[in-house]
């Protein structure tokens, strides 16, 4: 559904990125792993049209819209169609001065809803995320940052995006509220047949739900593999030690009892 | 399936304090308000009426605040005054301020070459004290209370267009922005929802500011003669008609000082505390 071949992002003399090429299917989850600097937000922003990026080929074909399939330079400014991104700060994501069912709603904006068929969508939406519906009317410094974050994921998923852009979406919450969301996040994508891009520090985490794990080093890939093969054997010794150091850690069980 | 709830305890309501504030400052208001419209009511004087059998007579039953040289009831010249020192202060600061927010906004969001246009701008209108613009604008097209406006107006909006500059760049780099662009939000409503509402705060505490200054600056210019003209009465106009009996009858000019006083005073108050309420407001 998604593949990039050859994705480079230049700012100035700078390469930020070089040589990117990825695929994901529908319903599938690709783990995007890399230490800090080396390019994962920088992929996700050249994604949505932030940055100025270049493709050999772009192709993204999300059921129900016409497919994207094109060689160049990315548009940009407009965000992917049929995307959504979840970022890393659920706080700084939603407008202090805006209530949250507001904000949410703007997820839907490009429809064009009437109030009150808009308001039940957000309502729904807030369901979706386990969210009662009186969170419609609070500010964002009225909730926690689990609530805050779940309140971005439902902005994500109200206007029925194909495919989530997550930018760390769980390092900014407590072990408890990760699990849950990271629970939710996986059955609402195998109900609706979601792709997920999620960059990520946690390999644990990569392990326990990616389909596939895209590792980047430098701005350079430095492993694409599908899972089971990633843990079994790393395309790289820079994967291979990225798996080690996980494993010091404690974050990640021994290669065998992870997938 | 698990839910996570928003409930708050039953029986505590907590009143923010920001709702407390508003209360008590629109009781306030409105006290004073009546204090006011009961003094215009209830008055026998007319704020020019002469009686030159009283002339300069000391506070009294008769005159609580004594007469002026032209045998005037000054408390009824103060309540009048008020009018002209606090109302034609308010229309230049909100005239500056809505100017001044334009300026910054279209400056943060217009690209670079309008940017750079209108802060030089800004920043050559800043080049201008007040009191010398005022001056210059009573010199060119004489003295008078709507050259004076024209005047002020020209040099209050500069620090509004500078703030709500700065907050507007600053702004631009949120998060929450970038995802109303994300979702197709066309500007002038990201403006309005995103903009607006976080730039509000620091520009009302400006304004609250710029009024008190904008009274002294008024009342400032018509002491010198530049601004309203007698027999008009305004605060710093009644103080100049006082000046030449400062030694026999200082109150002529203590009550319309103590009037102004009084005015800044409670506007930089309410403006100080707005300022801390709002710094708070919906802030985690």
């Amino acid at each position: 559904m998604l593949r990039l071949q050859n994705l480079s992002v230049q700012m100035g003399d700078a390469v930020l990125l070089r040589g990117i090429s990825c695929a994901l299917s529908r319903g599938e989850m690709l783990c995007i792993i890399g230490e800090s600097g080396s390019g994962k937000t920088t992929l996700l922003r050249a994604l949505q049209g932030l940055m100025p990026a270049h493709c050999d080929r772009f192709c993204f074909c999300p059921p129900g819209q016409p497919p994207v399939d094109l060689s160049g330079a990315l548009p940009r400014g407009r965000g992917l169609r049929g995307t959504s991104w979840v970022m890393q700060d659920p706080l700084a994501a939603l407008n202090p001065r805006r209530r949250i069912g507001a904000s949410i709603a703007e997820g839907l904006y490009r429809d064009r809803l009437p109030p009150d068929r808009l308001k039940a969508a957000v309502t729904a939406a807030l369901a979706e995320v386990e969210l009662d519906a009186e969170f419609h009317d609070r500010y964002p410094a009225q909730i926690s940052l689990g609530q805050a974050q779940r309140a971005c994921l439902a902005r994500a998923l109200i206007a029925r995006p194909a495919l989530i852009f997550f930018d760390e979406p769980l390092s900014a919450l407590d072990a408890m509220v990760q699990k849950q969301i990271a629970h939710r996040m996986d059955v609402l994508r195998r109900d609706r047949g979601l792709s997920y891009v999620v960059v990520t520090h946690d390999l644990g985490f990569a392990a326990a739900y990616a389909d596939r794990i895209l590792v980047l080093h430098k701005g350079r890939v430095a492993a694409f593999q599908d899972k089971q093969a990633f843990f079994a054997a790393p395309a790289s010794a820079y994967a291979r030690s990225l798996i080690g150091a996980a494993q010091a850690l404690g974050s990640l069980t021994p290669v065998g009892a992870a997938a | 399936m698990q839910t996570a709830t928003a409930t708050a305890a039953p029986g505590w309501a907590p009143v923010s304090a920001m709702r407390l504030f508003l209360r008590r400052l629109g009781v306030v208001l409105a006290a004073g308000g009546l204090v006011a419209l009961a003094g215009f009511w209830l008055t026998p004087y007319a704020p020019g009426g002469a009686d030159f059998l009283n002339r300069l007579s000391p506070p009294g039953r008769a005159h609580w605040f004594g007469t002026d040289q032209l045998g005037r009831d000054i408390a009824t010249r103060i309540l009048y005054g008020g009018l002209w020192s606090l109302g034609l202060a308010f229309i230049v600061v909100t005239v500056g301020a809505v100017f001044g927010t334009l300026v910054g906004l279209v400056a943060s969001r217009g690209g670079r070459v309008l940017d750079y246009a209108l802060m030089r701008t800004t920043d050559s209108f800043f080049a201008f004290p007040e009191l010398i613009a005022a001056v210059t604008v009573a010199g060119l097209f004489g003295p008078g209370t709507f050259n004076l406006m024209l005047a002020l107006i020209l040099v209050s909006w500069m620090k509004f267009a500078r703030l709500v500059r700065s907050l507007s760049l600053s702004l631009a780099q949120r998060d929450f922005i970038t995802q109303a662009q994300l979702n197709g939000l066309p500007e002038w409503r990201i403006l309005w929802h995103h903009y607006l509402p976080n730039i509000a705060p620091g520009v009302l505490v400006l304004w609250t500011n710029s009024w008190s200054r904008t009274i002294l600056a008024i009342s400032g210019l018509s002491f010198l003669g530049f601004g309203v003209q007698p027999p008009n009465a305004e605060w710093g106009a009644m103080l100049l008609d006082g000046k030449a009996h400062m030694q026999t009858a200082p109150h002529i000019m203590i009550f319309p000082g103590l009037a102004v006083l009084s005015a800044v005073l409670a506007i930089n108050l309410v403006g100080d505390r707005l300022r801390d309420l709002l710094a708070e407001q919906h802030q985690p």
